[in-house]
């Protein structure tokens, strides 16, 4: 961070993000709303005319919804990896970026649980999956991972919302501060009354120290136990011991990337250069250089078993995921989510913002095909060449995943103007105190 | 530098006149060595029941004002533990109503019911904590301590002193001695 910058010029900077929006905000929000509206659309009419609108079928019963929800159950770890793993070692960059990243989480695990509801079709029967007693006679089974994956997603939320909110008490009460009307109306309710007092401070470094220790399992938790949904049927492709650590490699990959795609705009549009530096944008690239290269191990490792284990089943379905219907799909998700990761090696590209952003919508693109590959061609091409079939979306599936999208940018662009996007203590906690010669000058 | 005089009792920011129990001096500091020196002149001179207010938490702080550890961990164990009983209650305990054989996994599945009350465990450890903190530090609060200056969230320090009557003008002029910007005199009722 630049030497320049003190605890005042902190606040002052940095609650710019929150001043009255202009009109490419609002044309942007309001594209976004249309979006969504066209996805909520498709959903009603899915409800109401019958899950056979969206493109799955026999044999491909899990297609586009659960390969979007693997998605952003796979956006949403990089937040808690930044905020608590990079919290918990005490890494000093991370001041500037986590709670941007932590929203990322809350946003995209948020857009992650619609996926279930909308893939199940009778969505008004929810609640059977949730352990409700005496009703209907029914019990969840527990031996599922299934119900493992409820139970999962739902925790991830409630913890990963409760260490975003507490870790910007401070910022809310310097914005009670700062502004005048509703607004400080509303932060004076969400800053709980903190003023900053030792007792609050020591209470508050202890709660977020614990939580960030509770938090950090889940990262490896969570996704491990998506992969489980696959990894514990008998599906070929599916069944595989290296699941767990292969899908929160992905999703740490993942993640980053859209974290660097929201930070880019959000630093440009609000002058932030000098706290969201090129530095932090440099460190989130290597980062994402390693978690492509323990994604490019598991895809290597993959193929190898497939081969060197002899099992003609998974011989065939990696041969036909390489050369069959959806070759291209495997082919240029090998391209986005290894090779072109790799270019950030060369410090020039890891430093040029029009090639990080490039490359982290690749990034994007290659996971999600990953998923898509994984769900869709496993399904299609198992035992029986009888019961092969192909999956091929449709336009009710096709808007509700852009709906999908739309709704998790128009989140993030409500927080950035509804509440402080970097953390204002934090940044300060790496500035020098007030001295008695700056305040006499 | 300079002393406002008596605010009695009121505080603009919290909504609502707050009565305080005990008269007391409340004064900010611009810089982090001014306040840490009037803590240790404070303590020195008597007055250990002290409040001090500052935007980031702070060793040097913490240091001079040394205090007991948070009970948030306790409150964290006991979720955990609590959560940790749910995860296996809710897996094993309702067995003898459902008794259901699925997928040819024993009734009693131990590995599949172990995530569950791993899952449990931390839910109910995270909601613990932050209880524990809500508790400890009394939050939700609507007021502010009387007294309070806004400009302690941003790169302001504050010492609050509650003291006999007769004590207050001396910690005034204590704060005074060690560079006080601003000093406020709170008076009880």
């Amino acid at each position: 961070m630049n030497g320049r910058l003190t605890y005042a010029t902190t606040d002052v900077d940095l609650l710019v993000t929150l001043r009255k929006p202009g009109r490419g905000y609002f044309l942007l929000v309001g594209f976004l709303i249309v979006l969504v509206g066209v996805g909520a659309l498709a959903w009603m009419n899915q409800i109401r005319t019958g899950i056979g609108l969206a493109g799955k079928n026999s044999p491909v019963g899990w297609a586009m919804y659960i390969t979007t929800f693997v998605y952003w159950v796979g956006i949403a770890h990089s937040g808690t990896l930044i905020s608590a793993i990079l919290f918990l070692v005490r890494v000093r960059w991370r001041a500037a970026v986590y709670r941007s990243a932590e929203a990322v989480t809350v946003f995209a695990v948020m857009t992650a649980g619609l996926f279930p509801f909308i893939h199940l079709g009778r969505v008004w029967v929810a609640h059977w999956i949730l352990p409700i007693p005496n009703f209907g006679g029914l019990w969840p089974n527990f031996r599922s991972p299934l119900a493992w994956d409820v139970l999962a997603i739902s925790t991830y939320f409630t913890v990963s919302g409760m260490f975003f909110m507490l870790g910007m008490l401070p910022d809310l009460a310097i914005a009670r501060e700062r502004f005048k009307g509703w607004r400080k109306k509303v932060y004076t309710l969400l800053s709980l009354g903190w003023q900053g007092s030792s007792g609050q401070w020591r209470h508050f470094t202890a709660a977020y120290l614990f939580l960030a220790a509770l938090a950090t399992p889940l990262v490896i938790s969570v996704h491990s136990i998506v992969s489980w949904d696959f990894a514990m049927s008998i599906v070929p492709g599916w069944h595989s011991t290296i699941f767990a650590p292969y899908f929160v490699a992905g999703a740490i990959h993942s993640g980053l990337a859209m974290v660097v795609l929201l930070l880019i705009p959000l630093r440009r549009s609000f002058g932030l250069e000098s706290y969201i530096t090129m530095h932090h944008l440099e460190s989130l690239a290597k980062f994402i250089i390693f978690t492509a290269m323990i994604v490019g191990s598991a895809y290597g490792i993959e193929l190898f078993m497939a081969w060197y284990g002899g099992n003609r089943f998974e011989q065939s379905l990696f041969l036909y995921r390489a050369v069959g219907d959806y070759w291209w799909a495997f082919w240029l998700l090998m391209t986005t989510n290894i090779l072109a990761p790799m270019l950030f090696w060369v410090k020039k590209i890891r430093t040029n913002i029009p090639a990080l952003v490039t490359i982290c919508i690749f990034v994007e693109v290659g996971m999600w095909l990953e998923r898509f590959i994984i769900i869709v061609t496993s399904l299609a091409h198992d035992y029986l060449p009888s019961a092969w079939g192909l999956y091929r979306p449709t336009l009710t599936d096709s808007a509700i995943v852009v709906g999908s999208f739309a709704w998790f940018f128009l989140l993030f662009l409500l927080f950035i103007k509804l509440l402080p996007s970097v953390s204002m203590w934090e940044v300060k906690e790496q500035l020098p105190a007030p001295t008695q010669k700056e305040a006499a000058a | 530098m300079g002393s406002e005089g008596a605010a009695a009792g009121t505080h603009t920011e919290g909504g609502g006149s707050v009565k305080t129990a005990q008269p007391s001096a409340f004064a900010v500091f611009s810089s982090l060595e001014g306040t840490v020196e009037c803590i240790k002149l404070l303590r020195e001179s008597g007055y250990t029941s002290l409040e001090v207010f500052s935007p980031v938490p702070d060793h040097a702080l913490r240091d001079a004002m040394p205090e007991k550890e948070s009970p948030v961990k306790a409150f964290t164990l006991s979720g955990a533990i609590l959560g940790f009983c749910i995860g296996w209650g809710i897996t094993l305990g309702p067995l003898g109503n459902f008794s259901l054989h699925v997928g040819g996994k024993p009734l009693e599945s131990i590995p599949p019911f172990a995530v569950v009350a791993y899952i449990c465990t931390i839910l109910f450890g995270a909601i613990a904590t932050v209880m524990g903190f809500a508790l400890s530090v009394r939050l939700p609060s609507t007021r502010l301590v009387v007294g309070y200056d806004p400009r302690i969230t941003c790169d302001h320090y504050g010492i609050h002193v509650p003291c006999e009557p007769d004590e207050v003008g001396r910690v005034m002029t204590l704060m005074k001695m060690c560079g006080a910007d601003t000093i406020r005199e709170i008076a009880k009722g």
